[in-house]
């Protein structure tokens, strides 16, 4: 198997799963139980939930652990149930762009290498707006966007408001899903009140995932119940999962400049011996990504010929694993139909290695040359 | 076309559009016009999309086993959606025969509007010789015919294809057994050879038609009487959800201080202007058993013999009957069909027409 859709899911790691499994069956028990056994899983919690705050420069009480980045993204958008207007890039993902539409927010465009344009962000914040979003790193073409800029911005605004008695907040909320194994993620040097990560794309479990919520913001809760969470996420802690995605981060942190340079590396492989293409993430991007255009190829069909072969790609095409809808995402940076149909997404990842890198282009290219041929 | 040399050869081989459900007899069907030397182009008809409750739809995964077969095939493969034309031509008509009390068979209607029609018409005028599908039948001298497996035949839902398509359509599997189906697909390494089959209607199974229905037709309340004694034995949400001959989801209670003898009730017969569904636990009551049939929208495709075989349900014993007008009549007393129902009519393995069954 040559598995290149790291971006879709990453396979649990070894020392995530020893880390896991104590939690499962033996320290089984109830974080609020009063009891000593207990009390060890509970302190056992909040030592993962310090280490995942520590990666990114925060501390265990500044995060919401959550089932997953969907969850905390809507999490985020919580504040807004109290009044105001949000803005989000247009090429975020759904579990973003689904809760905007639902209160009522405004997209914010991109160029043609998906980064943000930072005037048309200016532009439509209004002494309304309450809540911008924008992802660290895209999901779909792995385009860095420039937060720290965003961040600066955001200040200027809440400065301009102060001194014109304005009451009205305004945070910065980022997805980071993506980034956390290849950038540096620290929410005071991105300047973001909000922050969402996620286990399952940093080889830890899926369905876990957390918000960092910084002092000053007031979230409203998603569901009620027991309290946990701060209030913000009842439900009984799901011991295991958090204590993997500690593990999890640790391991992405550790790794970060040796996975940059790898992927770099195979990236340049890839870029040099596939044929008949046309890159589509050329700037800012992910080390991990790449986006490649076979313009008058059908996607999909691809997919299914390397499924064949054992190699697993994915594609922003209108197709029937994305339900019949084209990518928005390769929409909103100016490609036709015809191009997002012909769109193959690779992201790289532990499991690969150079070997593999050499035949995934060797059994892409001949894949493209099977369907040229049929067509031509 | 080569016309040099003045021989009526053609050069270029005959193309097939074959509809593909992402199903084993549709993949097969595809394999073996692309070894008949057929130029095959797969179609996946996307009629439905829509989750229902208690039911994922399953378009997305069956588009995806179609396509992946029709890949590995090297034929070209489209999605024509349907969807409009579906709801319109088939979901509606369902609806409307439901609301005036019968028991309408959308599978018949499918093959007549959607499959043999626009898709049909659709095909040839993108330039198809023939179309094709997984259909268990034959096409024998241009007669509709009967698949040589027994236990799959599907020629009655095809009774009401319209002559023009059927003389341009072909059954690639036809004459096959289902198993050595399966063993060919396997055989092909086609992903879908065992692949669990969609049962019932197109897109919603028997038990789920109801859940279907409540979708579309609001729940009225009513009674449920036994018909014997007009005695109130139990509530229905409808009486336009059941249908005669019925016996599961009557919700029925023994009344106190009585005897219940654990027989079932079977609908006998609904009153829509009361919304009264009225069963018994008597099989022999008339309303169940009789020996004529009366229809209407007779489809045939040759003048019929007098005496002929008809087959009131998919995969149903075929029982002689003869036909006089639009009357069935029987040697024997048979239970009585749903109206709404088709019954089809057949000469040895031949289908040659039929009619929906009336009151």
């Amino acid at each position: 198997m040559i598995y290149l859709d790291h971006a879709a899911a990453t396979p649990v790691s070894k020392k995530v799963f020893e880390a896991m499994k104590p939690y499962f069956a033996e320290d089984f028990f109830n974080p609020s139980a009063a009891y000593l056994p207990a009390k060890k899983v509970s302190a056992d919690y909040e030592v993962a939930k310090g280490v995942i705050a520590h990666t990114i420069g925060a501390k265990a009480s500044d995060i919401v652990i959550t089932a997953g980045a969907t969850e905390a993204n809507n999490l985020a958008f919580s504040i807004l149930a109290s009044g105001g207007s949000c803005l989000y890039l247009e090429t975020e993902h759904d579990s973003v762009r689904k809760v905007a539409e639902k209160y009522g927010g405004a997209p914010v465009g991109v160029d043609k290498n998906g980064r943000i344009l930072i005037d048309d962000l200016k532009s439509k914040i209004t002494d309304e707006t309450m809540l911008i979003s924008v992802a660290l790193a895209n999901n779909e073409l792995g385009t860095i966007q420039p937060l720290s800029e965003i961040a600066t911005i955001v200040r200027e605004v809440r400065f301009d408001r102060l001194s014109r008695g304005i009451k009205k907040p305004l945070y910065l909320h980022s997805d980071a899903s993506q980034a956390l194994n290849l950038l540096n993620v620290n929410v005071a040097r991105l300047g973001v009140d909000l922050l969402t990560l996620n286990a399952a794309k940093v080889y830890g479990p899926k369905g876990v995932g957390c918000l960092y919520v910084s002092h000053e913001v007031k979230l409203n809760p998603l569901n009620y119940g027991g309290g946990q969470e701060m209030g913000l996420r009842s439900g009984t802690e799901n011991v295991p999962g958090v204590v993997g995605f500690a593990k999890a981060v640790e391991e992405a942190t550790k790794h970060l400049n040796g996975n940059r340079k790898k992927y770099a590396a195979w990236r340049k492989i890839l870029l040099s011996e596939l044929v008949d293409y046309e890159l589509i993430n050329k700037k800012h991007s992910l080390d991990n990504f790449i986006v490649l255009c076979y313009n008058g190829i059908d996607a999909e069909r691809l997919i299914f010929l390397l499924e064949e072969k054992g190699v697993y790609v994915s594609t922003g095409a209108a197709c029937a694993a994305n339900k019949g809808a084209k990518s928005h995402v390769l929409a909103a940076i100016g490609l036709s139909d015809s191009e997002i149909n012909g769109s193959l997404r690779l992201t790289l990842g532990e499991t690969n290695n150079e070997e593999q890198i050499h035949e995934a282009a060797r059994l892409i290219n001949e894949a493209v040359a099977i369907e040229r041929g049929r067509n031509g | 076309m080569d016309n040099s040399g003045g021989l009526s050869i053609s050069p270029s081989k005959p193309t097939v559009f074959v509809g593909m459900s992402g199903g084993v007899d549709s993949s097969v069907s595809a394999l073996l016009l692309k070894e008949q030397g057929y130029k095959v182009v797969g179609v996946y008809m996307k009629n439905w999309s829509k989750d229902l409750p208690g039911m994922k739809c399953p378009w997305a995964e069956d588009l995806a086993d179609a396509k992946r077969v029709a890949v590995k095939l090297g034929i070209d493969f489209e999605v024509w959606d349907f969807e409009k034309e579906y709801f319109e031509k088939v979901v509606e008509y369902m609806l409307r025969e439901f609301k005036a009390g019968n028991t309408p068979n959308p599978d018949i209607m499918c093959n007549q509007e959607i499959k043999f029609k626009l898709f049909y018409e659709k095909a040839m005028a993108r330039g198809a010789d023939f179309i094709a599908t997984g259909h268990y039948a034959r096409v024998i001298d241009g007669k509709l015919a009967r698949a040589v497996d027994e236990k799959k035949d599907q020629t009655y839902f095809l009774y009401r294809i319209s002559e023009e398509a059927l003389a341009h359509t072909i059954f690639p599997i036809g004459g096959m057994l289902k198993k050595d189906v399966k063993k060919l697909a396997e055989k092909n390494g086609l992903h879908n050879a065992y692949k669990k089959e969609s049962m019932g209607v197109c897109f919603v199974g028997e038990v789920g038609m109801k859940d279907f229905l409540k979708e579309y037709i609001e729940i009225e309340p009513g009674e449920i009487r036994e018909i014997e004694t007009e005695k109130v034995v139990g509530h229905h949400e409808g009486a336009v959800f059941y249908t005669i001959g019925q016996r599961h989801g009557l919700y029925i209670s023994g009344n106190a201080g009585e005897v219940n003898t654990g027989l079932p009730y079977y609908v006998v017969k609904k009153d829509l202007e009361q919304n009264i569904v009225y069963v018994s636990r008597n099989l022999n009551d008339s309303n169940i058993w009789t020996d004529e049939l009366k229809l209407q929208d007779i489809f045939l495709r040759e003048q019929p013999k007098k005496d002929l075989q008809v087959r009131l349900r998919h995969l149903a014993p075929l029982i002689p009957a003869a036909l006089e007008g639009d009357t069935l009549h029987f040697a024997q007393k048979i239970k009585k069909p749903a109206a709404g129902q088709s019954a089809v009519f057949y000469d040895g393995e031949i289908c040659f027409g039929g009619g929906v069954i009336t009151e």
